[in-house]
């Protein structure tokens, strides 16, 4: 995703359908802006040459299938733009609501940008939780990987993140390959699909 | 072998070497364990033989960074780990310090660990050790407040001298926020015996994070930095800087006044080696200027110039805040803090006096949702000793304490707390025989107080002066011996506070007194005007006055507040909107309020709030329609929630009007709750009451609440598959506990399947279906 997208993915977000209204346009472009300036990008990664036992499975393992190497990885926008967020629910709520999903676009385009270092043969970064693979996997990536100290990402017992403004994930490096519906188990219901696009790609129409 | 604790170690008096990185040591011998803190009992010879590589430095860390309850995963009790790690480090013949490392969880209000959680576990580590090391280094801690948590265990657990640091990110920031002037000024308040940053980075790049702590401690300062910026690389992890590199930046610290100096991430036995030399060489000289300041973890503010400390979180003749008070409604103590803030307040008085209510516990909770939504410093204020000290102990930061008298009783009960917690004291110039006439009296009683904490410990640059203000009906020719007062104090060398208001009372137009007199006390050198920042007149005043003295630079922020053009309407606001409905539908709050005021001349209330109701349905329409969106959405939701409370002022009975109570949790586990906080806002909007229980709710907690509220509806929210565990356990308990009310869930995993398996009522998609069900119950 480029971050010329950002806008589009959070309007996507937040359930625009059709024209977005000039004010919440501009309301979008102000959160996104206040995104910036409050975020603390932090993203740890661990190159594996052999693949982790856990992404021996699918879907993990039809997705990298082919990859010499994986990365282990975790980021976030930090604890400050949660604050931000929940203050602002109070104050705000329209605006709270807006900043959050111009928070989550934002950690994924600087996501993307951040992994062009893994150079152009790599994998969209795959998360547990995607396409049916099962979202206690974050633990695997936690024990593996040990982000706590560098991004002050914590698990917690339930398998969430905090900061709220947090991914894990895998990138596969040595071949492309894009994220797809594929087998993902949430096919059936899922909303996104309805709407004619994906949860990955939401700006995009398929 | 040397014990420390003893006169030979003087930190801050002669340098002293740290040893380096352990962790990056194990991988350097291809140990990548997941529990390195077990290697101390599975692979002793090499920990022992790593610490031994070490003992050119004057102290051996213990590998023990995440031995805590919270963190630890090993195999092994956690006492036995400390005991052999200890053992392990003596044997390179050095002192020993215990290492601990944060819990790796997240403090509430942004995770769900509580301060009390985190301080047992770090508490039993340091019974663990405190027998076997000779000092404690805390380490690569991210969160002011977790480190506070583990330096008070520390501190009330064992008489070893400790040191703590914290990493910074390359904005000087810690990852919650704190600065490099709030971390030095908390946690040398809390007793640390130096301070300092690890980690992070390399030496370089934490050049400017040193200088700001080396331009304001008071005590030593510590540094042990990585060995540059980590790259991640093919089969580990690889650190850039070169032996020399890091020498040379090591060296400038020690130059600088860095007292205390070592390694963390990817450094070496032959990095510490080639600073070994510097090991007892007397510390350099720094002056550090003695100025008054209070912090929260996000803001320091420093009285170096007029600092406004709002007065609104008093009960005292507040009736709506007593009654939140009463009813544990700490949501309506949040926004007046966040009020006051944007009022511009930077410091925000906290009183919680109600009588029949337990004052320290209501104290931390209040402190607690203060901090939460507002950034201010708070100042403690209460007579209740266990209330000042709950709130010197759960607030982040540095608070001040509101207050002692001249009377010995009363300081000898506070100055101890206010010297264990690094806190600011204010002082007020009375005693038992009530407050003086003149100045020269009042400014005895101030010296009295200063002198006395000292001798507690506390340095002149944390007590603070009120020269108490006395009302102008009943006393006036008193009013100048306060002023006065206030010139007289301040040649103490000590910061003066005034509770401005207390002049006008028994006088018409009290705003006309109170800025005047306002004006006048900022001549006479005061520095805090505890005010209600609310009022316009007095905070214009104090905006002015920093115009006059100098303190607002090329009148900068004068012009931007005052200077008329202020910015373009919002642009929701740009074509006026006539009709009540209008202002609903483009969610304008301010503008429905008036227009419903205005429209109670022209029809009846029922009437109006039809109209709402009937304009809230077809904003939902659209909404599903896809016409409209969710900020849209919430926007009108909360008009209408303003028009509506407006309208309530116009029923004869307001809370008959409210459709029934409505309970809603984000079940335990689980810390998002966007969608539940929209749901909250929408189901206001259409005239229920709600009453949030917030995120990471037990079920015990929820269970309560329906039986005290007796709500028609309870909302569960969950996000993950994991956190529906606990939603079905919650639901369980409501059932068993006889629930009567209507059990609706929600979140992103869930559907109407999973509802029913885990026997819920209903399954809602959003907030919009949430009120539609409600209405057809």
């Amino acid at each position: 995703m480029n971050f010329s997208d950002l806008a589009a993915r959070t309007n996507r977000y937040l359930g625009a359908r059709g024209e977005v209204p000039p004010a919440c346009g501009e309301l979008v472009e102000a959160c996104l802006a206040e995104a910036r300036a409050v975020q603390r990008f932090r993203y740890v990664s661990r190159i594996f040459d052999e693949t982790p036992a856990f992404l021996r499975k699918s879907p993990y393992a039809e997705y990298f299938a082919g990859c010499p190497r994986v990365a282990l990885c975790a980021m976030t926008l930090g604890a400050e733009i949660d604050l931000r967020i929940r203050r602002l629910m109070r104050s705000d709520p329209a605006r709270a609501v807006v900043l959050d999903a111009a928070a989550s676009a934002l950690l994924e385009a600087m996501s993307d940008e951040y992994e062009e270092r893994f150079g152009a043969a790599r994998t969209d970064r795959f998360c547990p939780g995607y396409g049916g693979s099962p979202s206690e996997d974050v633990r695997e990536i936690f024990a593996l990987l040990r982000p706590e100290k560098e991004t002050g990402i914590a698990l917690l017992p339930s398998g969430l993140m905090v900061p709220q403004k947090s991914m894990a994930g895998i990138v596969g490096i040595g071949r492309r390959a894009e994220r797809r519906c594929g087998d993902c188990a949430a096919k059936e219901h899922c909303t996104w699909k309805e709407e004619g696009t994906t949860c990955f790609a939401p700006e995009k129409r398929s | 072998m040397e014990r420390g604790g003893n006169n030979v170690f003087r930190p801050g008096k002669e340098i002293l070497i740290f040893d380096g990185g352990m962790g990056s040591e194990l991988e350097r011998a291809g140990i990548l364990a997941p529990v390195p803190e077990d290697l101390n009992l599975d692979r002793p010879e090499l920990v022992a033989r790593i610490h031994r590589s070490y003992a050119c430095a004057d102290v051996i860390t213990t590998n023990t960074f995440g031995l805590n309850r919270i963190k630890y995963r090993g195999k092994y009790r956690i006492a036995d780990v400390a005991a052999q790690a200890v053992r392990l480090a003596r044997e390179a013949g050095k002192r020993v310090f215990f290492d601990i490392g944060p819990t790796g969880a997240l403090l509430a209000p942004l995770g769900t660990l509580s301060f009390d959680e985190a301080y047992d576990a770090f508490r039993e580590v340091v019974l663990a050790s405190r027998e076997l090391a000779d000092g404690y280094i805390l380490e690569t801690f991210s969160d002011l407040y977790e480190i506070k948590a583990a330096l008070l265990a520390v501190k009330e657990n064992s008489a070893l001298p400790v040191f703590a640091t914290m990493t910074f990110d390359a904005n000087g920031r810690t990852l919650t926020g704190s600065s490099p002037e709030i971390v030095v000024r908390t946690l040398e308040g809390l007793g640390a015996d130096a301070v300092g940053v690890n980690c992070s980075s390399g030496p370089e790049e934490l050049r400017p994070v040193v200088s700001r702590m080396l331009a304001c401690a008071h005590g030593p300062v510590i540094v042990q930095p990585n060995r540059g910026v980590p790259v991640a690389e093919a089969g580990g992890t690889r650190y850039p800087l070169s032996e020399e590199a890091f020498e040379r930046a090591m060296r400038g610290y020690a130059a600088d006044g860095v007292a205390v100096l070592g390694g963390c991430c990817g450094t070496t036995p032959a990095c510490i080696r080639r600073i070994a030399d510097l090991s007892g060489r007397p510390v350099a000289a720094r002056t550090v200027p003695e100025e008054t300041s209070v912090c929260s973890a996000r803001m320091f503010v420093k009285m170096d110039r007029v600092v406004v400390c709002g007065e609104r979180l008093n009960p005292t003749g507040k009736k709506r805040l007593r009654e939140a008070l009463l009813a544990g409604d700490f949501g309506y103590l949040a926004d007046v803090a966040m009020k006051e803030t944007e009022a511009g307040a930077q410091v925000l008085d906290v009183n919680v006096g109600v009588p029949g209510i337990d004052e320290a516990e209501t104290m931390r909770r209040a402190i607690a949702a203060v901090q939460e939504y507002s950034d201010a410093p708070v100042q403690i204020d209460s007579s209740d000793l266990r209330a000042v000290e709950a709130g010197a102990r759960y607030c982040c930061g540095v608070p001040l304490i509101n207050s002692v008298n001249g009377e010995r009783e009363t300081m000898e009960r506070v100055f101890p707390v206010a010297a264990k917690y690094g806190a600011v004291v204010l002082g007020l110039t009375m005693d038992g025989r009530g407050v003086p006439a003149t100045a020269r009296e009042r400014v005895a009683i101030a010296e009295k107080i200063v002198q006395t904490a000292e001798k507690f410990g506390i340095p002149r640059r944390n007590v603070m002066i009120d020269t108490l203000t006395l009302t102008a009906s009943a006393e006036q020719s008193l009013v100048r011996e306060t002023l006065e007062a206030v010139r007289l104090v301040k040649s103490l060398g000590v910061k003066i506070a005034l509770g401005v208001s207390n002049v006008s009372y028994g006088l018409p137009d009290r705003p006309l007194l109170n800025r005047t007199f306002l004006a006048a006390a900022l001549a006479a050198g005061l520095d805090m005007p505890i005010m209600d920042p609310l009022d316009g007149g007095m905070t214009e005043t104090v905006r002015a006055f920093a115009v006059l003295s100098g303190e607002d630079g090329g009148a900068e922020n004068y012009i931007r507040l005052q200077g008329g053009g202020t910015a373009s309407p919002p642009p929701s606001a740009a074509e006026p909107a006539r009709t009540l409905a209008d202002c609903v539908k483009r969610g304008l709050k301010e503008a429905s309020a008036a227009l419903v005021r205005e429209e109670t001349a022209r029809r009846s209330p029922l009437e109006i709030s039809d109209l709402l109701a009937a304009t809230l349905e077809k904003v939902g329409a659209e909404y599903e329609r896809g016409v409209r969106y969710l900020p849209q959405l919430v926007a009108s939701a909360e008009a209408a929630k303003e028009a509506f409370s407006a309208l309530s002022a116009f029923f004869a009975e307001s809370s008959g009007e409210k459709k029934g109570t409505v309970v809603l949790a984000t079940v335990r586990g689980d810390v998002h709750d966007i969608g539940k906080n929209i749901v909250k806002v929408v189901a206001e909007s259409y005239g229920y009451r709600v009453v949030d229980l917030g995120k990471d709710v037990p079920a015990e907690e929820v269970v309560a609440a329906e039986k005290r509220h007796r709500p028609i509806a309870v909302g569960l929210s969950a996000l993950m598959t994991t956190t529906v565990k606990s939603m079905a356990e919650t639901v369980e308990k409501l059932r068993a506990a006889g629930c009567r009310a209507k059990i609706f869930v929600g979140g992103a995993v869930l559907n109407a399947e999973t509802a029913a398996r885990i026997g819920a009522d209903y399954y809602t998609k959003n907030a919009l279906e949430f009120v539609k069900k409600l209405g057809s119950l």
